[in-house]
């Protein structure tokens, strides 16, 4: 081409044409080809496989259908068996954002109070502290005692008689009562093996650490509960129950798969590390 | 010099003081998350820094030393006066009020999105308003330079432009077609939310979007140091350009391949299909392109310069070329890095392999050895080659020059192989910190200690690159009567049209750009998916 642009030969706009054809053939025939491998080939290759049919095969790998075309993925039609009705849609979480913690604080006056105190410290070991506890938490545990994805004597009928506003309303409330710290112990008190757990997990027995999700910005999931502070003896007997498969309302069985794997004095080792308000 | 000189150099000072800035908050971040600065700071203060040293080191370096570099070769290579000077200026105090917007919100704590945003998160408002700014500044630094190239044909019909200036033009249509992507992210998606005007972000189209710019964003920083191999580097080895043609088409090959490509940053996302992911990866192979061109072409002008300086046999060229020369020197410092990180790139583009080094250190090796190292060290050595011609002074010695570039790369050497290392043994990125009791990562502690050893060699090197330029402006005063740009050994007389302007490849990108990236944008309108609560950092 060096010698193709000395002056002698042509004009520029003569010399022109063939740049503008060549290039324009080379980098489409790229692009097309590029689309005809991507689009067609490959997928009813690797769909042929997998079993699938080319259509299908296509449509997977443009996105159109899910799954891969290099894979007979189980179709979506599997009923599912959700362990909860809740989705954290944004509908659900602008209810939560626009709840109103005087309305909350009337309903807590009514329902609430006789167990879970007024500013969320319950008076019987049998019932959870609410203080300072996340608003979406007290809202997923609520809504499921309505729907029946957890079931207590007394919860159950008490949040079926709420609407879902005025849930969020009593969330809102609770979560805005400060935490309380009775009992402030220094972390050197822990038995070292219950901090390791905490910290760490064990990854021989493929328990994750509690702190993965139960710290205030580890980026748990939204409904992950404040554990500080929460009484000794529920933290005891919720992860009895989630080892035992009784309460089932945890998403993918993540609480049920650690707890089934505490040994007794693990879960009395974390309650009373938790009850003692580390975060 | 046209009287450009203190636009160019107020644009170089704010490019060069952003860049120290972030050069110290760089080692600090490498040092808190080692295992001697354990426990320094929380996760907020980190955050906080790397996205003051993301926006400084790719926003605000980079854009205002191109708009710098682009000023000057507008006069020196065309050899007439800027068109317009009053509207750089505007541009410049646009540009630098942009700056001053966007860091108050970051360094109050209210923007820490890193420099690549990652949507549903948001911050303050007036930090993606000042970015704006910033690109709406480089946006008449674009026009400027295609007015200036386009008078020039009208005064010169029928010659070629001079590739100094083809390819600072390529650069500016490049970074116009390239910002599309992330204004319309901003504009659309990522301000009405960090406004309040919007509570949900279709996260999916904002990663695409900014895919549409994340890749060529990259080759607007790279050009300069391209057009520095082609016109400077040749000059100052003592020879000619090998060939100016394969100069045009290389960058030419930039603004069509660079911009289709973006989307091998999303290969692990869940919103495209296999299909488009492929097509892209695809065009991604053939950015190499350019850069093998550049490769043969440069070493071909280094072995020429190198015997007609007596160099013999098969490789004594290489011992005869003048490597006391900065330009010569960093050119050789940024082919070596290139190589690696080139490499390096190679394995990010292929969709398997990427799949395992994704989200590790790898990657951060990989930028860091591109961008800061063969990128940052050309600017450098451009600094050096062109501050005597705006002070009209000389260095003294050329000696503390050689030595900053010499520390530069074996700070980023000794900076990134370990993490290339610790990549592959799956240290993750964007994290703030390490626990080190966990015997796992234990084991990378030693590792992490040497990289930030390279830190601060880094360091070093950028107070000593300040200090260098710093003194200049002290010395002795000289008339500077050696040429700049290298000749080619076939001074082109004439060029077909489509290699002396850009009309043609618009074209191109735009169908290049319609067949890979409008289906899957287009998906997004046929069938919204959901879309993420939008998340304030405050």
């Amino acid at each position: 081409m060096a010698e193709d642009i000395s002056p002698h030969v042509s004009e520029p706009h003569v010399l022109d044409r063939p740049w503008q054809v060549w290039s324009t053939v080379a980098v489409l025939g790229v692009v097309l080809s590029g689309i005809l491998l991507g689009v067609l080939i490959i997928p009813i290759v690797q769909g042929r496989g997998a079993g699938l049919d080319a259509y299908t095969a296509i449509c997977r790998a443009l996105g159109l259908l899910p799954g891969s075309p290099a894979q007979p993925q189980p179709s979506d039609r599997t009923p599912p068996t959700p362990v909860s009705q809740v989705i954290w849609t944004p509908e659900v979480l602008q209810i939560l954002a626009r709840a109103d913690v005087q309305r909350g604080y009337a309903k807590v006056q009514e329902v609430c109070v006789s167990c879970h105190g007024e500013t969320g410290v319950s008076m019987s070991p049998d019932f959870p502290h609410l203080a300072g506890q996340s608003g979406a938490a007290i809202y997923k545990q609520l809504y499921d005692y309505r729907t029946g994805s957890r079931v207590h004597p007394l919860m159950t009928d008490i949040a079926k008689a709420l609407d879902e506003p005025v849930i969020a309303d009593v969330a809102a409330y609770y979560a805005g009562q400060p935490q309380r710290n009775p009992k402030p112990v220094t972390l050197a008190e822990s038995p070292p093996e219950i901090v390791r757990l905490v910290e760490l997990g064990d990854p021989r027995r493929n328990i994750p650490p509690c702190a993965a999700c139960h710290r205030a910005g580890a980026g748990g999931p939204i409904e992950t509960p404040v554990l500080a502070e929460q009484r000794e003896e529920y933290i005891i007997q919720q992860l009895k129950i989630y080892a035992s498969g009784q309460r089932h309302n945890d998403v993918y069985a993540r609480m049920r798969t650690v707890a089934s794997r505490l040994t007794d004095d693990e879960i009395a080792g974390l309650a009373a590390y938790y009850r003692a308000g580390f975060r | 010099m046209r009287n450009v000189e203190r636009l160019c150099l107020a644009h170089f000072w704010v490019a060069f003081a952003a860049f120290l800035v972030a050069a110290v908050l760089g080692t600090w971040q490498m040092w808190v998350r080692s295992p001697l600065g354990a426990n320094v700071g929380t996760p907020g203060h980190y955050f906080m820094s790397v996205t003051a040293h993301g926006v400084s080191m790719a926003y605000v370096l980079t854009t205002f030393f191109i708009m710098g570099f682009g000023y000057f070769v507008a006069v020196t290579a065309l050899d007439r006066p800027l068109p317009g000077k009053p509207l750089a200026w505007a541009a410049y105090w646009l540009g630098l009020l942009g700056v001053v917007l966007a860091v108050i919100p970051i360094a109050t704590g209210h923007a820490s999105v890193l420099f690549t945003f990652y949507p549903p998160l948001t911050g303050s408002p007036w930090f993606y308003i000042g970015l704006v700014l910033v690109v709406a500044a480089s946006w008449v630094w674009c026009v400027l330079m295609m007015v200036a190239m386009t008078q020039w044909k009208r005064e010169n019909p029928g010659k070629p432009v001079p590739l100094a200036m083809f390819a600072t033009v390529a650069n500016a249509v490049m970074w116009l077609w390239t910002t599309v992507g992330v204004a319309a992210e901003l504009l659309f998606q990522v301000i009405p939310a960090a406004l309040g005007l919007v509570q949900t972000i279709d996260v999916g189209l904002a990663r695409t979007l900014f895919s549409w710019t994340l890749h060529a964003i990259v080759y607007f920083w790279l050009i300069p140091a391209y057009i520095a191999f082609y016109t400077l580097v040749p000059r100052a080895a003592g020879g000619r350009l090998y060939s100016d043609t394969m100069g045009r088409l290389t960058f030419i090959l930039f603004l069509i391949y660079s911009l289709p490509v973006g989307m091998h940053h999303l290969l692990m996302d869940p919103e495209h299909g296999n299909a488009t992911k492929f097509i892209q990866v695809l065009l991604t192979a053939f950015v190499s392109v350019p850069t093998l061109l550049t490769i043969f072409t440069i070493t071909a002008s280094f072995e020429i310069a190198g015997r007609l300086r007596g160099g013999k046999g098969v490789l004594g060229w290489i011992g005869a070329l003048p490597w006391e020369r900065p330009m010569v020197l960093a050119a050789g410092l940024a082919f070596v890095m290139l190589g690696f990180g080139g490499f390096g790139g190679i394995v990010n583009m292929g969709y398997g392999m990427n799949a395992m080094v994704h989200n590790t250190a790898w990657v951060t090796a990989h930028f860091h050895l591109i961008f800061g190292g063969s990128v940052v060290i050309m600017y450098f050595a451009i600094a050096y080659e062109i501050w005597p011609r705006l002070t009209g002074r000389e260095h003294i010695s050329l000696m503390p020059l050689r030595l900053q570039l010499w520390l530069w790369f074996i700070g980023m050497i000794v900076m990134t192989f370990p993490w290339h290392w610790l990549g592959l043994q799956g240290q993750w990125r964007r994290v703030a910190n390490f626990n080190y009791a966990d015997p796992i990562i234990a084991g990378w502690g030693p590792w992490v200690v040497v990289s930030l050893g390279g830190g601060v060699i880094l360091l070093i090197s950028a107070l000593l690159f300040v200090w260098n330029l710093a003194a200049l402006h002290r010395g002795p005063a000289v008339a500077l009567a050696r040429p700049l740009y290298a000749l080619a050994v076939h001074p082109p007389q004439r060029v077909p049209a489509a290699l002396n302007g850009f009309g043609f490849w618009n074209v191109l990108v735009l169908v290049l750009m319609v067949l890979a990236y409008g289906f899957p944008i287009a998906q997004f309108v046929i069938e919204p998916s959901p879309s993420a609560i939008v998340h304030r950092v405050q």
